[in-house]
């Protein structure tokens, strides 16, 4: 029994926005971030991870928003999170300070706007 | 613009499963369509690739036990296939040959039950797994030059295939006699003395033999078809009819003496046999014989003339003829038996003749006929007599008592040799009995060796083939756990019997796990499979219940495509879900497939059935729906026995007429006092865990964020405990969580040790953990390590941190 993830890709101007819901956790966890690393090309200028239908992301889904950052980081994109102030997810990204490598908003076009 | 990518499931092992029933069902498959036997050897090879070990070897042992043939293989070197390996007793191969289930070697270097072969040695393999093709017929085996852990499902998988192959090679070598059954039994029909005739299931004669047609001068065409007693005299005929319908109707054995006219117009006295044939249990017509008893008739009535004229026309008869004194001592015997038994008229006076008796069949013989004696009655047996090469050879034997001026004088008796008769009977249901274990063994491989283990819901299950003598059944039952979290329960039943019947239960189980997965409807599920029933070239029809489960509500929603209703048992009297019914699967395209709904009361326990349990002959359907719910409303406790006591209460002693399959399924409710599991120590099992602590934490009144939170702390310690856990493939880690004061208190304990952290993955667990629970402490206790976790509960307590 593994753990089922939803993944939607949409295009805003030069912003790839990822919708993750569902859960995410070390069982699926790489599939996710292979998806993810899939969904953005070299031209545009940054990706949004869209977190309100999201319910579980465990430290390796975590993990993988660390590890996408840099990789986007060495290509010079921006890897912002849009998280609902409402979100269960909120403590725990507050926690693991992931704000250092991908700056959190409430809303959706406030983190696209935020790119570049 | 939007592009919607599939969902999915990573690593999957549920994607896994499916792909091995898959390849067995169509490895299956093609075993029964009878593919050559070395194409198969191959396929199977080439689906135990899915087990990723870099070798696979298939194994045959030799004639003479001493060696393995290699028959076929993957990634062996040069010159392996086709060679013998030795048979060693202390090696991998050697230990699989003698063990029910299959041998794995997790690391050769630390395996104390055998060491490595040479040719292991050779490719120089760490792990491996063999499991046993048939009863002694060889070995299945994967061997990795990387240290690799079978599982449980691993196990199966193999074990399957072996099956499958086991199955095959059987089916091969019976292939030859099931192809040649009809063609021999007519040679053999045809070179019987005998007149012989078959019959189907309508009674219609579909055969007679060349004896017949000689004897009654007609051509084959004439015969055939609705014929029954045309050829019997006038005034026998009423009464051979009438004893036909009455044999026939009860597939008894049939058994007359009646006149049946010669082609020259004279009428003969004949002896007609008919017994039942079965095919894999079902009735399929009758085979008969007629021997011509004219000279016992004659001899009977010459014997009440006069002893002289008897004994002269005894001994021109064919027939085997005796008599015997008052006290059953023999005092006469023709030529007939002369030379049959190949000895002296003086030898088989008195009592010589029981020596001649079959060992096997002389006490029953003996019994009967001194019972018979005794009282003066007819008797008549069918026994092995001892011929004159030493070869025993079936009769059936005859004495009717015969009396001298009204005193008792003895026995007259006949016997007539009916050893070919025997023989194709024989070889016959031999045939039968092989296509069953073949259909049976395919049918095991096919069905879940255990139910999965679905978080929240309790299941038992119960499979029993149908009485011996009659043929497997197409019954199954299955569970799975769609995408939105509920539960789906299908029980079927294919119509008919045999390896087509097993065939069909392995592709719509198949079908039904696909559909299963992707569609919310039971109605829309059943709708596309009978459309894929439908579009298919082969005649299919099937009685399905589709049932689809939140077990967190109670809810069902259920379709049931002519499959007797599903059974509610709780506390309230047991009573059927009706409704939602339709046509079986395979009956009609377009169909329409109705829905009903449910909900059932905490604590209820559902059950489904195939109609093997509530269907009989002798009894209305409706008594025995009363019957199956009178005995649910008996039993109780654990599903395990709740299933055992059902099928008692139901069946009673008496093996089933049809196969059964029963399935018992219990949404299991949440306890709100505390909540205790032990689950194996693999990834999979953490969705599982999740489900329960939310349902046990949401029970405790514990908001969103809370429920999340605690469960995510819990979750990261059993992340530990299963990157840990060593050693033997069934670890396990357990939880115990409660209510405490206004907190949460769960332990963790695992029974391996945590390694130091390793990068930030690891060191971010325990920081979450620390982070979000109000009390933490993690010690070493024995030789495992236990996680003790406490959270204060407030409402909207995030917001307050």
């Amino acid at each position: 029994m593994t753990t089922p993830a939803e993944i939607a890709v949409e295009r805003h101007g030069g912003v790839v926005v990822v919708r993750v819901g569902g859960e995410v956790d070390m069982t699926n966890a790489t599939f996710v971030r292979d998806e993810l690393l899939r969904s953005i090309p070299n031209d545009a200028l940054g990706l949004v991870i869209e977190l309100s239908d999201c319910r579980y992301l465990d430290s390796a889904a975590i993990e993988v928003l660390f590890d996408l950052a840099r990789r986007l980081g060495r290509r010079r994109q921006d890897l912002r999170l849009a998280v609902p102030p409402s979100s269960p997810l909120r403590r725990v990204l507050i926690l693991t300070e992931i704000s250092s490598a991908a700056p959190m908003h409430d809303g959706l076009d406030e983190a696209v706007a935020a790119v570049g | 613009m939007q592009l919607r990518r599939r969902s999915h499931r990573d690593e999957d092992s549920l994607g896994t499963r499916a792909r091995r029933q898959a390849a067995l069902a169509e490895l299956g498959q093609r075993a029964l369509s009878g593919a050559p036997l070395d194409e198969l050897l191959e396929e199977t090879v080439a689906a135990a690739r899915e087990l990723g070990a870099e070798y696979v070897s298939l194994l045959e042992l030799t004639g003479d036990g001493q060696g393995l043939l290699v028959r076929a293989g993957h990634g062996l070197p040069d010159g392996v296939i086709g060679g013998v390996l030795p048979a060693g007793e202390n090696d991998l191969a050697g230990n699989a040959l003698r063990a029910e289930a299959p041998v794995i070697v997790e690391d050769f270097g630390g395996e104390p039950r055998f060491g490595r072969s040479a040719l292991e040695r050779d490719l120089d393999v760490v792990s491996a797994m063999a499991a046993r093709i048939g009863a002694e017929g060889g070995v299945i085996a994967v061997h990795s030059r990387r240290r690799q852990r079978f599982t449980q499902d691993d196990a199966h998988f193999l074990q399957s295939l072996a099956n499958v192959v086991g199955a095959a090679s059987e089916r091969a070598r019976s292939e030859d006699v099931i192809r040649d059954s009809e063609a021999r039994f007519r040679a053999l029909a045809d070179n019987t003395p005998a007149l012989m005739w078959t019959t189907d299931a309508e009674g219609h004669v579909t055969f007679v033999n060349q004896g017949w047609l000689r004897f009654t001068g007609r051509d084959l065409k004439e015969e055939l078809g609705d014929t029954f007693a045309l050829s019997a005299h006038p005034d026998d005929r009423t009464e051979l009819v009438a004893r036909w319908r009455q044999a026939f109707a009860r597939r008894e054995e049939f058994r007359m003496e009646y006149r049946l006219l010669r082609h020259d117009g004279e009428e003969r006295w004949v002896l007609e046999v008919g017994v039942p044939r079965f095919e894999e249990g079902e009735f399929v017509g009758y085979v008969g014989t007629a021997t011509d008893i004219h000279e016992r008739r004659a001899m009977e009535e010459a014997l009440r003339e006069s002893e002289q004229g008897f004994r002269e026309l005894a001994d021109t008869a064919p027939v085997m003829i005796w008599t015997t004194d008052d006290r059953g001592l023999v005092t006469f015997v023709n030529e007939g038996w002369l030379r049959f038994t190949g000895t002296s008229f003086e030898e088989e006076l008195g009592a010589t003749w029981t020596l001649g008796v079959h060992p096997d069949d002389s006490h029953e013989v003996l019994n009967s006929w001194l019972e018979a004696l005794d009282a003066r009655r007819p008797w008549e047996r069918e026994y092995r007599l001892r011929g004159k090469d030493a070869e025993y050879r079936w009769i059936v034997d005859r004495g009717v008592p015969r009396y001298e001026r009204g005193r008792f004088a003895g026995y007259v008796g006949t016997a007539i040799d009916i050893h070919e008769r025997k023989l194709v009977e024989g070889r016959l249901r031999e045939v039968y009995e092989r296509e069953h274990r073949v259909a049976e063994t395919l049918q095991r491989s096919l069905l879940p060796e255990r139910l999965p283990e679905i978080e929240g819901v309790g299941l038992a299950a119960r499979y029993l083939p149908a009485g011996r003598g009659a043929a497997i059944g197409g019954d199954w039952y299955d569970v799975l756990e769609s995408k939105d979290g509920r539960v789906a329960l299908v029980v079927g039943d294919v119509v008919g019997h045999g390896l087509r019947a097993a065939a069909v239960m392995g592709q719509l189980r198949n079908a039904f796990r696909a559909y299963g997965l992707v569609e919310h409807s039971p109605a829309e599920v059943m709708s596309r499979i009978n459309r894929l029933v439908m579009s298919g070239v082969e005649e299919v029809m099937a009685t399905v219940l589709y049932l689809v489960l939140d077990r967190e509500t109670g809810h069902v929603t259920l379709t049931s495509a002519g499959h007797p209703p599903p059974l509610v048992l709780g506390h309230h009297d047991p009573y059927f879900l009706e409704g939602g019914r339709s046509v079986p699967v395979g009956a009609a395209d377009p169909a329409v497939f109705r829905e009903t709904e449910a909900t059932l009361a905490p604590g209820s326990t559902l059950l489904l059935y195939t109609d093997g349990l509530v269907e009989r002959r002798d009894v209305p359907l409706e008594d025995r729906m009363h019957q199956l719910a009178a005995a649910a409303a008996a039993a109780g406790g654990e599903l395990e026995d709740l299933c055992d006591q059902i099928l008692a209460g139901v069946l009673g002693p008496n093996e089933p007429s049809d196969d059964v399959a029963l399935l018992a399924v219990r949404p299991e409710p949440v306890s709100a006092e505390r909540l205790h599991l032990s689950l194996r120590a693999e990834p999979g099992s953490l969705i599982g865990l999740r489900r329960r602590m939310g349902r046990f934490l949401h029970a405790l009144g514990a908001s969103d964020a809370e429920t999340y939170e605690i469960t995510l702390s819990v979750c990261e310690a059993a992340g530990n405990a299963i990157e840990h856990a060593y050693g033997p493939g069934d670890a396990t880690f357990s939880i115990e969580a409660g209510l405490e004061d206004r907190s949460v208190a769960v332990t963790v304990s695992d029974t391996g040790q945590w390694r130091d952290r390793r990068g930030h993955h690891r060191g971010r667990g325990l920081k979450i953990i620390e982070g979000l629970m109000d009390e933490v402490d993690v010690s070493t206790e024995g030789a495992g390590t236990v996680v003790r976790m406490r959270r204060i509960l407030r409402e909207g307590s995030w917001e307050a941190a």
